[in-house]
This record gives structure tokens, C-alpha cells and sequence, in this order.
């Protein structure tokens, strides 16, 4: 087990969660199945005030996850430091059998939570609340996920060995690694970066042609291709060194914490852009959804290709 | 226009100690109508206004104002409601004893944002027709009772709305400024405003402008 001060405060913070997150569970579950906003019985308006305490709990559960995401990614930065091997979080993720089925849930959660939040945010802004019974049945749903993460990542901190030495992100992240990130290694690089310039350039065309189930599908592939030509090709521009693949060392100081900009980009633009499919709300919200998605996908593009350009510029040479 | 359908409410202190406020209530009230409920306390007539009011929602049944269910409303909605459609003078006037008659007066206008002038207006109204501009920046808490009301009379009517609660208005009033009260009540009423009054004294009865009184006994209307 290991215990930092980062991960005592993830665990007290998961307690409280847990804690929280049972009573929620339980009037979510009552609520679900007892509403008819038709009613004007004793047990719709009981359920009525009910659904106002639960969803003021849930929301303030994932408004503290969400941003507490990058608090991990840090926390296993840091956690790095004193595991043998490990030159950054990639190491610690790599350290037992839950690092990356953690992290894949993690990434899951985040962008159910930040879902539902945005799914209850919208069900406050109506006088009938038309979302209140399918934002408590996806907390149902996304109750067990959040219970998953928690005790996965109490499992994990509770595996690592320190004594037992770890590969780092070099052997992890290379296409001579035996794991299933170096098959990505196997994709040429000029398909993928037609493939992620080409998923931008469709981002751009349905924002103008309104088509917003295209618009999220896009958006929803933009995620996979992005963090597969991060690894395999501007990971490298940004650390200048054609071999370093890491997508966890870019968030340390060294890089100016530019990871933590790069992740919040990806993340804000691609989750608006799959909110415009999911979520019927008025054109004009979903107008400014559209504008939000475009705008913090195209700063993501701008940026990777910065370091790609930069590095052109100051040596003359693609790496 | 404001109509409770099969109303009951209950204030559940605790397990076992359950009090039945309103039992079954039926009741229509038409627009423009001045409506006085009457009975003793604690019969039920203060639970009417504040449901109307939508301060409180009912154990079950509903309540309607202009098709609207307000019973239903969210605390967020019921709040808009009862800014832009009621004004409810209490008992205890509720006004910010440290703030000026001036600034009591435009509270209600404040979440609305207005521009100056449209306040000034809105002002001007209606502290000349309660006859307090006089006292415009006077500190609420020198004042004597009767002008207090008048404030709260004011403050109830500034945004202009279709309905006037008043709970009990004239209980820490004397003679004379309750029948002055009741002269304002006269002229709400020419303004077409529907009026519900909650009271048990004796001076609001058999008055000729009003329409109905409702006789509230242990959470039931009497007929």
C-alpha cells in the first residue's frame, strides 16, 4: 500500500463519496420508479423534494470528480518519484494489473458525469422538468461505474509494491513494447495524421452543416484518434525526441504542465461535441454547444501542430 | 383564475405528531374577486395564502393560477411566480427594519434589473397612492405602525400584480388605521386586482365591496 498525502486525500474523498453516493443511490432508485410528473399525490410531491436534495448531492459528488481527475493524473505523477523504474505516471499505471483498466474507467466516468451534469443542468432550466427521470435512471446506471472507480482505485493504491521495480513510459510507450498500445505503433504515420487532420476537418464541415448526430460521432472518434496520434506522433514534437512516446510525461514540469492544457482541450471539446447528439436542448444551446466543441477542438488541433511547426522552424527538420 | 383542487396538507412534526392543516379543500376564486377567509387561528387560513402564493406546496392535491400548476412548480419557477404575479403583505410587514422606505419599497424590482427611471416610476406610483412619499427616505424602523403597513402595502403592489395576499394585516393595527387599511383595500379592489384576505377581525365583514367570505374551520371550508 501506498500512502501519500495525494492518495489519503483521493481515498478520504472517495469515503465521503461512497458515503454520499449510497443515499443518492437509493432515492434515485425511488425516484426512477415512483415518478409521474402528472401526479398530485402525496408521494410525487414527497418524490419532488426528494429529487431536488438528490440531485443537489449528485451534482456536487461530480462537480468535485470531474476536475479531481486531473488531481489523480497528478497524484500518480508524483506517486512516480518514489516507485523504482517509474520515470512518470505511465509507470505507476503500469505498476499493477488496475492501472489501465482504472484509468480507461476513469475516462469513461468523466465524461458520464460531466453528462449528467449538463443532462440536470438542463433539467432545472424547465418548468416540468422533462429530464428528471432519465437523469436519475443514468445515475442508477452510472452509480455502479463510480462504485467500480472507487473501489478499483482503492485496490490499486493498495497494490503497489514500492519495493518492486516498474518499467518506465520509454519501454511502455515503443513499438518494440509487448502491450497493446504498440499495435498503434504499427499504423503509418501519414494515415494517421490524415485521419486526425481529415476527423478535424469533418468537425469543422458539420459544424456548418448542422448535422449534430454526425457532429458527435465525429467527435466521439476525434477522442481515440487524437490520443493515438498524440502517442505516436506529437508526443514527439513536444518532447523533441523521435523515440519518447509518453502520454503522461508532458504533464510535468519539465513541459510546463502543457499535458494538463492538452487533456482539458481534448476533453471540453470532443464532450461538447458528443453533448449536441445526446442532450434535445434549444437551438440556441445547442448552438453554443456546437460553437464550444469547435472552438476547444480547434485550439487542441493549433496547439499540437504549434510544436510541430516550432520545431520546424527553430531545426529545419520533421523529426 | 385561482383555483385549489382537493387540497390537503399536513405538517408532520414528527412520526407521531402529524397535524392536519388543510383537509380536503375546495375552492375557486375569480379573477378580480376580494375574497376574505375567515376563522379563528390556526383553522387553516394562512396555509390557503401561502399555497396560492406558492410559499409552500400542498401534501397532495393542486393548485392552479391562470392554468399554471403552481403546486408543481420548483422552487426556482414558484419563486418567478410569485415575483411577477403576487403581492403578499404580512402580518408582521417583513421589512428590512434597517433599510429606508425607498429601498423597501423597490426590492421586489431588483432581480428584474430595471433602469432607474422605470423604478423612479414604479416608485412614484405607488408611494403616492399609499400616500407615503412623504417619508421616501425615512429608516423603516422610525416609523410608526400604520406607516409601516403602508410601506408594505407598497412594496406588495410595486411590480403591479394581478393578485394581493394579505395575512392577518390589521392584527397589530388600531382602530383607525385598520379601517384606513380598509380603504386601500377599496381601491386595490377598483384596480381589479384579485384580493385574499386571511383574517378574524370583525371590521372586514359585511364590507359591501367584497365578494365572498369563506368560512375555514380546522382545515375545512365551511359552506
Amino acid at each position: 500500500m501506498i500512502l501519500t498525502p495525494e492518495v489519503l486525500a483521493i481515498m478520504i474523498l472517495n469515503v465521503i463519496f461512497a458515503f454520499f453516493g449510497i443515499i443518492a443511490f437509493v432515492l434515485s432508485v425511488k425516484i426512477f420508479l415512483g415518478w409521474n410528473p402528472d401526479s398530485v399525490s402525496q408521494s410525487q410531491y414527497r418524490l419532488e423534494k426528494q429529487s431536488f436534495l438528490t440531485a443537489t448531492i449528485i451534482k456536487y459528488i461530480f462537480v468535485v470528480k470531474v476536475p479531481l481527475f486531473l488531481f489523480f493524473i497528478f497524484t500518480l505523477d508524483k506517486i512516480s518519484n518514489v516507485l523504482t523504474g517509474a520515470m512518470c505516471a505511465a509507470g505507476v499505471v503500469d505498476a499493477t494489473a488496475y492501472g489501465t483498466n482504472l484509468f480507461i474507467l476513469k475516462i469513461i466516468n468523466l465524461y458520464l458525469f460531466a453528462y449528467w451534469l449538463v443532462l440536470n443542468s438542463e433539467d432545472v432550466k424547465h418548468e416540468n422538468q422533462p429530464y428528471t427521470k432519465m437523469k436519475f435512471g443514468i445515475f442508477i446506471v452510472a452509480f455502479f461505474l463510480f462504485i467500480s472507480e472507487l473501489v478499483v482505485e482503492g485496490v490499486m493504491f493498495n497494490s503497489i509494491d514500492v519495493d518492486k521495480m516498474v518499467s518506465c513510459c520509454g519501454t511502455l510507450y515503443s513499438s518494440s513494447a509487448t502491450s497493446a498500445i504498440s499495435s498503434i505503433f504499427s499504423i503509418d504515420t501519414a494515415v494517421l495524421l490524415s485521419l486526425f487532420y481529415g476527423n478535424f476537418l469533418l468537425i469543422v464541415l458539420l459544424y456548418f452543416l448542422k448535422q449534430r448526430y454526425l457532429f458527435a460521432i465525429s467527435n466521439l472518434f476525434f477522442i481515440i484518434i487524437s490520443i493515438m496520434s498524440l502517442i505516436t506522433f506529437f508526443g514527439t514534437y513536444i518532447y523533441e525526441l523521435p523515440t519518447h512516446h509518453c502520454p503522461f510525461c508532458f504533464l510535468q514540469s519539465d513541459y510546463y504542465y502543457v499535458g494538463y492544457l492538452i487533456y482539458a482541450l481534448l476533453f471540453m471539446g470532443t464532450f461538447y461535441g458528443l453533448i449536441v447528439g445526446i442532450i434535445q436542448v434549444s437551438k440556441e444551446n445547442r448552438d453554443k454547444n456546437y460553437r464550444k466543441s469547435l472552438i476547444f477542438n480547434t485550439l487542441y488541433v493549433i496547439l499540437l501542430s504549434s510544436f510541430v511547426m516550432i520545431y520546424y522552424i527553430k531545426n529545419g527538420v520533421w523529426l | 383564475m385561482i383555483e385549489l383542487k382537493n387540497i390537503i396538507k399536513r405538517y408532520e412534526l414528527n412520526k407521531n405528531d402529524i397535524v392536519t392543516a388543510l383537509d380536503d379543500i375546495n375552492l375557486k376564486i375569480k379573477e378580480g374577486e376580494l375574497v376574505v377567509l375567515k376563522g379563528a387561528s390556526g383553522s387553516g387560513k394562512s396555509t390557503i395564502l401561502s399555497l396560492i402564493a406558492a410559499l409552500s406546496k400542498p401534501t397532495s392535491g393542486e393548485v392552479v393560477v391562470d392554468e399554471k400548476k403552481i403546486s408543481k412548480l420548483p422552487d426556482n419557477f414558484a419563486s418567478v411566480y410569485r415575483r411577477d404575479n403576487i403581492g403578499f403583505i404580512f402580518q408582521k410587514y417583513n421589512l428590512i427594519p434597517t433599510l429606508s422606505v425607498k429601498e423597501n419599497i423597490i426590492l421586489p424590482l431588483v432581480p428584474l434589473n430595471p433602469d432607474a427611471n422605470e423604478v423612479q416610476e414604479k416608485l412614484d406610483k405607488v408611494t403616492k397612492m399609499f400616500n407615503i412619499s412623504h417619508k421616501e427616505d425615512s429608516i423603516v424602523r422610525n416609523l410608526s405602525g400604520g406607516e409601516q403597513q403602508r410601506v408594505a402595502i407598497a412594496r406588495a403592489n410595486v411590480n403591479n400584480p394581478k393578485i394581493v395576499i394579505a395575512d392577518e394585516p390589521t392584527a397589530n393595527l388600531d382602530e383607525k388605521l385598520s379601517l384606513n387599511f380598509i380603504e386601500i383595500l377599496r381601491e386595490l379592489k377598483a384596480l381589479n386586482k384579485t384580493i385574499v384576505i386571511a383574517t378574524h377581525d370583525p371590521l372586514f365583514f359585511d364590507l359591501d365591496f367584497v365578494d365572498r367570505e369563506i368560512q375555514v374551520h380546522n382545515g375545512k371550508i365551511i359552506l
